[in-house]
């Protein structure tokens, strides 16, 4: 039976419980996180037994599932976001009496901004399902147990080398989808407007900075990083049973999106802010 | 000399998530060490749960376990390595590796820890399946296997490390009468040459317990009725 709410006071302090309740359970699940990934860097730096070479094992499978198996899905999304973009962007430039534009553009959207999230979206749902997944099942079949009973840390055995090897595979994929990206808009620019690549490659080249690089590295690394860390976290969260991976599962990929989302905001509105600072306009 | 030299239980509170109440409230008890001790009780005592304490599989939430006089709760997985390399502990079910053959199953803590070579390592893990007259199944996942068949693996697995203490959670459940009496015969030449000095195991069946000389030690609502134990000793 519902509650009736006695008078206004009361339906204020029940809001302001729920948003702190709220608050404060986003604030723990993010503190657990981070802890994850400086006690899964300090088991790997403190584990004496674990070899250079079981490490590479996992992190190059790793890096084989994440990074070279995505590649098909990522050259025809990477294709086509590339060609939409000079299509729309050449269209609208034309009107604005800018057509050589289109390289900043491009960059802007592509390099800085498409790119890092697309990607991580791809990852997301290609190799954070599937390593929530088996994480949660070595779990519930006492596979991690086991580890720890044979004396091995599963932070640096089982989590360490999928954070090395998804950040990695993260970055190079993203490094992947940019260039076919780019070529997806040189092949719509040629058959359009009959645009020499010299030229096409000039523009991007006049357009690119340091700051591009940058923002590119810094997305994309972290991108990765939250990825495998809510994954795996998210896999050893399960208890005893398999009933419970699907669910895992669904929060794992829920959570790295949200994560994923609000850092790379975070980041273009940091760089815009700083951009806008220096041209005096703010 | 030996590594564990005593064990004991200090006010030991313990229950799983979402559970009514706790399997253990309070538990305090100074466990035998030297023998093969038969942890017993009906179902439901926690037999199982007590042994993964006592192989700090589990954590207590309250109150201590002491080896040596350390508390192990408050040791870091490094800390704690050197003993627990040096106790050996088989599951009830599962914790083989779905995805590893059953003969890398057995050698992965050997080559993790690099106690031996690469090729020693699949050599003793070979011997003891032609051993035990698996060899043809080697090469096969767990889960194309018997639940018999798993549970000799995960307990050969833990005999290739050749621990000190060993604690077994039903370790012949399954497991065809020939091959526990093989099982039977390795821990019984192990304890008299010294190898395994500590050994606590339940069983559901009692026969096989007997020949390896088990005392009893019986749970009873989450307590140890040590005066049973007095006696059988």
């Amino acid at each position: 039976m519902l509650k009736p709410r006695v008078n206004m006071t009361d339906f204020v302090l029940e809001s302001v419980d729920s948003v702190g309740h709220t608050f404060i359970s986003i604030f723990t699940y993010t503190a657990k996180v981070l802890l994850m990934v400086y006690l899964s860097v300090r088991a790997a730096v403190y584990d004496q037994a674990q070899g250079l070479r079981t490490v590479l094992t996992v992190v190059s499978a790793q890096v084989y599932f994440t990074g070279f198996q995505a590649l098909p899905l990522i050259s025809v999304l990477a294709l086509a976001t590339g060609a939409v973009c000079v299509l729309e962007s050449m269209a609208q430039l034309q009107l604005l009496g800018q057509p050589s534009m289109v390289g900043n553009l491009l960059i802007t959207i592509i390099i800085r901004e498409i790119g890092p999230l697309l990607t991580a979206l791809i990852v997301v749902a290609r190799s954070g399902t599937a390593v929530a997944t088996e994480i949660g099942n070595m779990r519930a079949n006492r596979e991690i147990e086991a580890l720890e009973t044979m004396g091995i840390n599963p932070l640096s055995y089982i989590v360490f080398p999928r954070l090395v090897g998804g950040t990695v595979s993260v970055v190079c994929l993203a490094f992947y989808y940019n260039i076919v990206a780019l070529f997806g808009g040189f092949m719509v620019a040629t058959f359009i407007k009959d645009m020499p690549f010299s030229f096409y490659s000039d523009l991007l080249a006049n357009a690119i900075t340091l700051d591009d690089i940058g923002m590119f590295l810094l997305k994309n690394t972290f991108s990765g990083l939250i990825i495998f860390v809510v994954c795996c976290h998210q896999g050893l969260t399960v208890q005893q049973s398999a009933h419970e991976v699907p669910a895992m599962t669904t929060k794992a990929v829920v959570n790295s999106i949200i994560y994923v989302v609000i850092f790379n905001l975070g980041v273009s509105m940091a760089f815009y802010i700083h951009q806008l600072k220096g041209w005096g306009l703010l | 000399m030996s590594i564990v030299n005593s064990i004991e239980f200090k006010d030991v509170t313990f229950g799983y998530k979402d559970a009514q109440k706790p399997m253990f409230e309070n538990l305090s008890v100074r466990l035998p060490v030297g023998e093969n001790i038969l942890i017993s009780g009906d179902v439901g005592q926690g037999t199982s749960t007590f042994l993964k304490l006592l192989a700090v599989v589990h954590q207590p939430q309250d109150g201590a376990i002491l080896i040596n006089g350390e508390n192990t709760s408050q040791m870091s997985f490094e800390e704690f390595l050197p003993l627990r390399t040096k106790i050996g502990y088989t599951f009830d079910y599962g914790g083989l590796f779905a995805n590893r053959s059953l003969l890398d199953n057995m050698t992965l803590p050997l080559l993790y820890h690099k106690i031996f070579s690469f090729e020693e390592s699949r050599q003793r893990g070979i011997d003891l399946a032609n051993q035990f007259g698996f060899y043809n199944k080697l090469g096969e996942r767990p889960a194309s296997v018997t639940g018999g068949l798993r549970k000799l693996v995960s307990v050969l697995r833990t005999l290739l490390m050749n621990p000190e203490m060993l604690v077994m959670d039903d370790p012949f459940m399954g497991v065809d009468p020939q091959n526990v009496a093989r099982l039977i015969k390795i821990l019984n030449d192990r304890r008299e040459s010294g190898e395994i000095r500590h050994l606590y195991l339940t069983s559901r069946d009692h026969n096989w317990p007997k020949q390896l000389g088990c005392k009893t030690l019986t749970l009873n609502d989450g307590h140890f009725d040590l005066s049973e134990f007095s006696e059988a000793a």
